[in-house]
């Protein structure tokens, strides 16, 4: 085997790889605390998802720190440059899926009555995760056919948050027409916002989950096939 | 990397990869990674060139277009041949007894390397500045005058005629142009009866290019030409060659990975053993080279 140089340099890329994906690891944990908050209105775990943010944040201002010093440093070429420029975009995908983890939490906070859109927030939530999964492994492994698979998959779960929002604006207008039934307008309207909102999130947590393949394809064989 | 050589694969595995006499596998270079396709002429192309020195085969096969115009950079570790490949292209390797040259390169479609070719012309069309700074222990002026005087065009007014001035008037101006183009002239002005030997090395450097630049070429070879320099004088150097670039065909090679990447329109990898294995855009070499060494090379990773 070729000895390897740049001893120190090729410890911080190693390094980096396992801490995006550490990162990516806690933002998942997030990500599925919320969800479950979401669905179970456990108001404990929505605090614990809302609370932590700021050290999805840390890691993330720091992760940021370590690939501008690699790049002012040792201006890293070729596959190296492809790597930190991917991961340096990449973890700003990780901090946002954290922001809308979050975000479940908040609408976990505020109360539900039990509507159910035609498709339910569990299973989207189940295909957004997987999709995040399996980018971070993407990412991790270089696996570009992953990266197109994961970009073909989004497709469906936004076809299934289409599916869910326009059930949901059925249920409104229905219940409008109705008028009997055992919600009011309002409380109606205050519910179908919050759960609205909450599939527009995970709608983007899969572009987020998109990006992160689209990043790791751009890494790996310089395409830019899918940004964008 | 190793200083062995590739090995040529034996009669009887003509199917196996090329290894070093490691006897570690190592890649086969590919002539689509130095076929490179660029808008313009080529001012200088170079065909099947082989350089021995004695029994050291020193560049194997090499052919490449330079663009004119634009700068070339060659790189590669030490003893790669990307000096000699350098010399060639203005005869330099002429002056080694043992060195022997096959192969073509050729200066505007023109063979360099055939009968009757002036080499003094040669060599004024085709400049070269060297690694340490080599003024002339003369005044500023007289080192800038010299190259003109040899070859005749002050002293038989050529000079002059083109610029419409006695020779006197048009030395001086010639001077001051080239000190410019060198941008020296600033820092000169007020002596340039002043011994050379007394400027900084970064001055000396510039006299240099200014002296190349005095006999009207059309490329300039530079042999690692800030490598003996401060990051200041250094990054004076680079400027000073992008703005040659607009006017002349500059060949520079450096060891300085990223001043390649900096000053260069395109880049040519010569990896140990006389090859040259990639050959393409700057941008594209630096951020997606095809060639698994030459990543390695200009990663630093290889041992």
């Amino acid at each position: 085997m070729t000895p390897v140089t740049r001893k120190r340099y090729q410890e911080s890329l190693d390094a980096l790889r396992g801490d995006v994906v550490g990162m990516g690891e806690l933002v998942l944990d997030h990500l599925k605390g919320g969800l479950e908050s979401l669905s179970t209105g456990d108001e404990a775990l929505a605090r614990e998802v809302i609370d932590g943010d700021d050290a999805v944040n840390e890691i993330y201002l720091d992760l940021e720190d370590r690939c501008i010093d690699l790049f002012a440093l040792q201006q890293p070429v070729a596959g190296d440059l492809r790597f930190v420029a991917a991961s340096f975009k990449i973890i700003t995908d990780l901090e946002r899926i954290a922001d809308l983890a979050t975000n479940l939490g908040r609408y976990a906070l505020s109360g539900d009555e039990g509507l159910e859109p035609e498709v339910s927030i569990g299973d989207i939530g189940d295909v957004a995760i997987d999709l995040v999964e399996r980018s971070l492994r993407a990412y991790e492994s270089g696996d570009v056919d992953a990266c197109h698979r994961i970009a073909a998959d989004d497709d469906e779960l936004d076809a299934l948050c289409l599916r869910a929002s326009e059930s949901l604006a059925r249920d409104l207008i229905e219940h409008e027409a109705g008028g009997d039934g055992p919600w009011t307008a309002e409380r109606l309207l205050d519910d179908v916002s919050t759960i609205l909102l909450a599939v527009r999130d995970l709608e983007r947590v899969g572009d987020h989950a998109v990006n992160v393949a689209a990043r790791t394809l751009y890494m790996v064989e310089n395409d830019p096939a899918l940004l964008y | 990397m190793s200083e062995t050589q590739s090995t040529t694969a034996s009669a009887d595995s003509t199917e196996q990869a090329p290894q070093t006499t490691t006897g570690e596998t190592i890649e086969e270079t590919r002539s689509e990674w130095t076929e490179y396709e660029f808008d313009g002429q080529a001012k200088l192309t170079a065909e099947g060139l082989d350089v021995f020195y004695g029994d050291d085969h020193a560049i194997k096969d090499v052919s490449m277009e330079i663009p004119e115009q634009s700068v070339t950079a060659l790189i590669g570790p030490s003893g790669c041949g990307k000096s000699t490949f350098l010399r060639c292209l203005n005869r330099m390797n002429d002056r080694i007894n043992s060195a022997r040259v096959e192969g073509s390169v050729s200066l505007d479609g023109a063979e360099i390397y055939q009968e009757g070719v002036n080499l003094v012309e040669l060599r004024k069309r085709v400049g070269m500045v060297f690694q340490s700074p080599n003024p002339f222990p003369k005044s500023i002026r007289d080192n800038i005058s010299y190259g003109p005087r040899k070859h005749g065009d002050i002293e038989t007014g050529w000079l002059a005629r083109l610029l419409g001035r006695s020779d006197e008037a048009a030395e001086e101006e010639l001077v001051e142009r080239s000190l410019q183009q060198a941008a020296l002239w600033s820092e000169v002005e007020d002596r340039l009866d002043d011994n050379a030997l007394g400027l900084s090395g970064g001055q000396q450097q510039r006299l240099c290019i200014a002296r190349a630049l005095a006999t009207d070429p059309e490329v300039i070879l530079m042999d690692e030409p800030a490598s003996a320099l401060d990051p200041i004088a250094t990054a004076k150097i680079e400027d000073l060659i992008d703005d040659l670039s607009e006017e002349y065909t500059v060949v520079i090679v450096t060891h300085n990975m990223q001043q390649a990447a900096r000053i260069s329109d395109q880049t040519a990898v010569f990896l140990t053993g006389g090859q040259l294995v990639e050959y393409g855009n700057t941008d594209r070499i630096f951020e997606d080279p095809r060639s698994q060494r030459v990543e390695d090379y200009i990663s630093g990773k290889f041992g």
